[in-house]
């Protein structure tokens, strides 16, 4: 765990990050919907905030590893050999976080590709979400950490990876029913009832087993989650050659979404052995 | 036996539907060639990107340059963009172009020109609107131009995609649809011309990056849009109308994010149709020529991403859509008609060809 807890380290800070530089975008979002009278409740500024923590932070989130492996490294060398800061890596990671995001628009279409960041005050924001993701990386790697450390920062990559569908599902079945290849509006009203409470049901319930699996590091959860989206490729192949339902490829995506926290659950099962014994 | 009469008259409806089209390459090479306009039947003049107009002979393949063209800002989206013929271009040789550049003060923005073509020089040059929608790289600027049955002049001026909230607001010139007189003067009739707090010029709002734009004999005028990711539309517009952008929307965002969470909102139009995922509509034509009978009264749309062309049909209230030309299997910019009815196509980009559409019945 000593080299490990470097990278994991890195994704945790950065999905920390992610979290916290979204809702920038979200709120300038809200706000000017606000302004234009448009009638936000509750859920339709939880929709958006959701929406953008899973779409746009998918995104994001690939950005920031890259950009916090960089500047983590060189922050560290600057650590260890030059001048030790307790915020160095804070002061990094709101560097970096800053410098990115105003490369990828002078070096793209030049204009702002996150709402958020068009004022002044956008980007101290999205700084600042660097700044505090850099000083949660040196809290994670200021001591050791063990194999729960890892098991616990692949589970939540796992539960974020499952939230767009089970946004999409929750807040637009139509949307996401047409990404399945149906048409909602042709089905019938029981068909449609079916369609979102039984998909509704799995990727909830998938995305709610992994978070189980986080917190309690109980390796039945993970297992549910998995055993899920194997069964799904298993059958998805069956239909593909029993019934001739025509080939797609979505079963690579299932058993690797099945394989991901079943092996988690391997982990925890094989550790715990360990340890008795 | 009644089954052979069945399969003889599916293969004859099919036959019918889907006519089979075959496209002749009249000129190739063209530097991100975006409009086209017809001078008679056998001559198109077209304009390029970063600032060239050319006069291409169909029947010989030969290309003429046009000099005298303005100075404009090839960059990102911008450059030079529509030409439009004035409907009596016979009698005053008068045509029309929008284009990006910077202003007097280095700021960029839209311009409609109107000079006069006289043997391949543009001559009388003339700017007659300078959009007040300054924007920092020339990006979705619209710059589509038809003409109203009573001699007004229609200009879509776009968003500029940082700008997209203030295609809301009635102070500048960001996602509105423009009406003015082809001198430059603004109508008396404009819809806001009365508002104190609205730019006279407006005609519509709440666009975005519009790129299709007819006006039918009778007055009525059909646009389409670029959405963002999914979201394209087809409106049907009207004076003093708010068209939703960006409060409303079928799209999301090119990262991800939600624009608005909100299709449909109190004083905002509904599109004709919209298209989830884009397809990234470039122009627009209604054709109405005897030609290519499958085609009549429908309206022809190029698009960019799914490089194929849709022909919307509407007829009681009911529009219907059609998936043609996709063997081309290309990006569309442009679509034409010559005044003998036959159809012509722009590709888009580098090396681009203007294709002229042969219907092998």
């Amino acid at each position: 765990m000593k080299i490990a807890k470097y990278p994991l380290a890195t994704f945790c800070a950065a999905l920390l990050t992610v979290a916290l530089t979204t809702p920038i975008s979200s709120f300038t979002n809200i706000v000017w919907l606000s302004s234009m009278n448009a009638p936000l409740g509750f859920f339709s500024g939880l929709e958006i905030i959701l929406f953008d923590f899973q779409r746009l932070g998918i995104l994001l989130y690939g950005i920031i590893i890259i950009e916090f492996a960089i500047a983590f490294s060189f922050a560290g060398i600057v650590n260890k050999y030059f001048y030790k800061s307790d915020y160095a890596y804070a002061i990094a990671g709101a560097i970096v976080t800053g410098l990115t995001l105003f490369l990828i628009t002078e070096l793209t279409t030049q204009t702002e590709v996150l709402s958020g960041n068009r004022t002044l005050i956008g980007k101290i924001l999205h700084c600042l979400a660097g700044f505090v993701g850099g000083y949660f990386f040196s809290k994670l790697i200021s001591k050791d950490r063990n194999i729960s450390f890892a098991i616990r920062t692949l589970g939540v990559i796992f539960a974020y990876g499952l939230l767009g569908l089970t946004l999409n599902w929750a807040f637009q079945p139509e949307l996401a029913a047409s990404g399945f290849g149906f048409n909602f509006s042709e089905l019938s009203l029981d068909a449609k009832n079916a369609l979102i409470r039984d998909f509704n049901a799995f990727f909830l319930a998938s995305f709610v087993f992994a978070i189980l699996g986080v917190i309690t590091l109980n390796s039945a959860w993970f297992f549910s989650s998995g055993f899920l989206y194997l069964f799904a490729g298993v059958f998805n192949l069956l239909a593909i050659y029993g019934y001739e339902t025509g080939f797609n490829q979505i079963f690579i995506f299932e058993f690797i979404m099945g394989a991901w926290p079943t092996v988690l659950g391997l982990v925890i099962i094989y550790h715990n052995r360990k340890s008795l014994s | 036996m009644k089954q052979k009469l069945i399969i003889l008259g599916l293969v004859f409806l099919a036959n019918f539907s889907f006519a089979d089209y075959h496209f002749e390459t009249i000129v190739s090479g063209l530097d991100d060639a975006w409009s086209f306009d017809f001078l008679n039947d056998d001559q198109v003049i077209l304009t390029e990107q970063p600032g060239k107009i050319k006069i291409i002979t169909i029947s010989s393949g030969k290309i003429e340059e046009v000099s005298g063209v303005p100075k404009v800002q090839y960059a990102s989206q911008g450059g030079l963009s529509e030409i439009a013929l004035d409907p009596d271009f016979k009698k005053n040789s008068l045509l029309y172009l929008s284009y990006s550049a910077l202003n007097q003060n280095g700021k960029s923005t839209l311009f409609l020109m109107s000079a006069e073509l006289e043997n391949s020089r543009l001559i009388n040059k003339k700017v007659i609107f300078e959009a007040k929608a300054y924007r920092r790289v020339p990006i979705h600027l619209g710059a589509k131009i038809d003409f109203l049955p009573d001699g007004t002049l229609l200009l879509t001026s776009g968003d500029g995609f940082d700008h997209k909230e203030k295609a809301q607001n009635l102070d500048n010139h960001f996602g509105k649809i423009i009406r003015i007189n082809k001198d430059g003067s603004v109508p008396k009739n404009n819809p806001f011309i009365d508002n104190n707090n609205a730019l006279p010029e407006i005609f519509s709002y709440g666009h975005r990056n519009m790129q299709g734009l007819v006006v039918m004999e009778d007055g009525t005028v059909y646009e389409h849009e670029h959405g963002p990711r999914g979201g394209d539309e087809f409106n049907i517009i009207q004076p003093k109308k708010n068209y939703g952008w960006p409060a409303i929307t079928y799209g999301i965002d090119y990262s991800g994010a939600v624009i608005s969470p909100f299709t449909k909102m109190s004083g905002m139009e509904q599109p004709l149709k919209y298209w989830v995922p884009s397809i990234a509509p470039s122009d627009m034509i209604y054709y109405s020529g005897d030609l290519y009978p499958e085609l009549k009264n429908s309206f022809l749309i190029t698009a960019l991403v799914s490089r194929d062309v849709r022909k919307i049909q509407i007829s009681n209230n009911a529009l219907s859509e059609e998936i043609i030309f996709t063997k081309l299997k290309t990006r569309l910019r442009s679509i034409g008609t010559s005044p003998k009815g036959e159809l012509y196509l722009l590709t888009d980009g580098r090396k681009g060809k203007l294709l002229k559409i042969l219907n092998s019945d």
